[in-house]
């Protein structure tokens, strides 16, 4: 049974990781573009996925592969900026600038948040933080990375269209459920370790 | 937690700063409005009652927007087209009567799928009626939105550059430019 949940579970990821990739790079804003747009998009696209999973595999418990991940998809968003200002620094420093688009503005605070939500996974046994201040923010944090990270896709023309919106909003609508489902589980968990001892 | 209201108040603002500054901003960037159409061709001509109705007028200039000069490459080679599948047209008028502008250069570019905005781009004269009419193939999405790029550079009246987006699936763009005493 653990066999087939674990099956079920690496299909899922298989997927929500192909989809988003596949529908962006097929998409027609990519015909003629620079190898800089194409590594752009699909760093974008592998961020969305990674922004998905990561709820999950809190709540799986398996926190070195959420660790692991988390630093992973700062890497695919820092690729994602830095293609763009490979691309047109001035294209990309006006969209990060307060003229900018709105769908810059999110990407710019997720971004940030972001940034914010692996520095307090990296830091989390240094930080003089208790562990329920901890867990709240890192949950925030989260929730602002995915609503303004899919906002942000939502909103772009071009990569995920059409077909692309509704994958966007379902995967976006799972990671936003996955956050209290991962504390919930982890309350769970905490629960049945100390039944033992009551 | 010793203080759970401290940290409910601290998030609360947070996430009403977040919402402001995503409120604040605006869709396509400040003042890129959409100027996209499709259907037929309307003429951007004014007629003749509505040309003695503005003699000895002032109309408005148009002012520039930010990321206007975004990828701006200075004397845009003249061509026939860049492509086909999309127009760029509009009509330069002086601010100072609002008389169109006859043989004025208008420099366009944008990202299409035979290049991005530095690589596709133009230089396109008004004709009698102050008229600019330029086809190129349709712009795609590079950087989150179909956006053109039309500006006047050539000192006689002051510098414009703007930027404006359009929709996915329009076929046409329409900026007209009204055009300031130089100094």
């Amino acid at each position: 049974m653990a066999d087939w949940r674990a099956l079920a579970f690496a299909a899922g990821v298989v997927a929500v990781v192909a989809v988003p990739v596949a529908l962006a790079l097929t998409d027609r804003h990519l015909a003629g573009a620079s190898s800089a747009l194409v590594l752009s998009t699909t760093a974008g696209a592998l961020a969305v996925s990674a922004l998905v999973v990561q709820p999950l595999l809190a709540r799986e418990g398996r926190i070195a592969r959420h660790q692991i991940l988390g630093a992973v998809a700062l890497v695919l968003v820092l690729v994602h900026v830095g293609a763009l200002f490979a691309e047109s620094s001035e294209d990309a420093w006006f969209a990060i600038s307060p003229d900018g688009p709105t769908r810059a503005r999110m990407a710019l605070i997720a971004t940030i948040a972001l940034f914010g939500v692996v520095t307090l996974g990296a830091l989390r046994t240094r930080l003089p933080l208790g562990a329920a201040t901890w867990r709240v923010l890192h949950a925030y944090l989260a929730v602002v990375v995915i609503a303004l990270g899919i906002g942000h896709a939502v909103l772009t023309d071009g990569a995920l269209d059409d077909a692309g919106t509704t994958v966007l909003i379902v995967l976006g609508a799972l990671g936003l459920l996955g956050v209290p489902a991962a504390h919930s589980a982890r309350t769970r968990r905490a629960r049945r370790r100390a039944l033992p001892e009551a | 937690m010793r203080r759970p209201w401290l940290l409910g108040l601290l998030l609360a603002l947070v996430t009403a700063g977040i919402v402001a500054a995503v409120v604040d901003s605006e869709t396509s960037g400040t003042g890129a409005a959409n100027v996209g159409e499709s259907g037929p061709e309307r003429a951007a001509t004014p007629a003749p009652a509505q040309r003695e109705r503005e003699r000895g007028r002032r109309c408005e200039a148009t002012e520039s927007n930010p990321g206007g000069t975004n990828n701006y490459i200075p004397n845009a080679p003249p061509l026939d087209s860049l492509g086909s599948g999309f127009v760029i047209t509009g009509l330069v008028r002086s601010a100072d009567g609002c008389r169109a502008l006859r043989d004025v250069r208008v420099q366009v570019w944008l990202a299409t799928e035979t290049g991005g905005e530095q690589d596709n781009r133009t230089s396109v004269r008004t004709d009698a009626e102050g008229r600019y009419r330029i086809e190129t193939a349709p712009t795609i999405p590079q950087f989150g939105e179909p956006n053109i790029h039309v500006g006047y550079d050539d000192g006689d009246y002051g510098e414009v550059f703007i930027r404006r987006v359009v929709d996915l699936d329009d076929e046409r763009a329409v900026v007209d430019l009204t055009l300031a005493p130089s100094g």
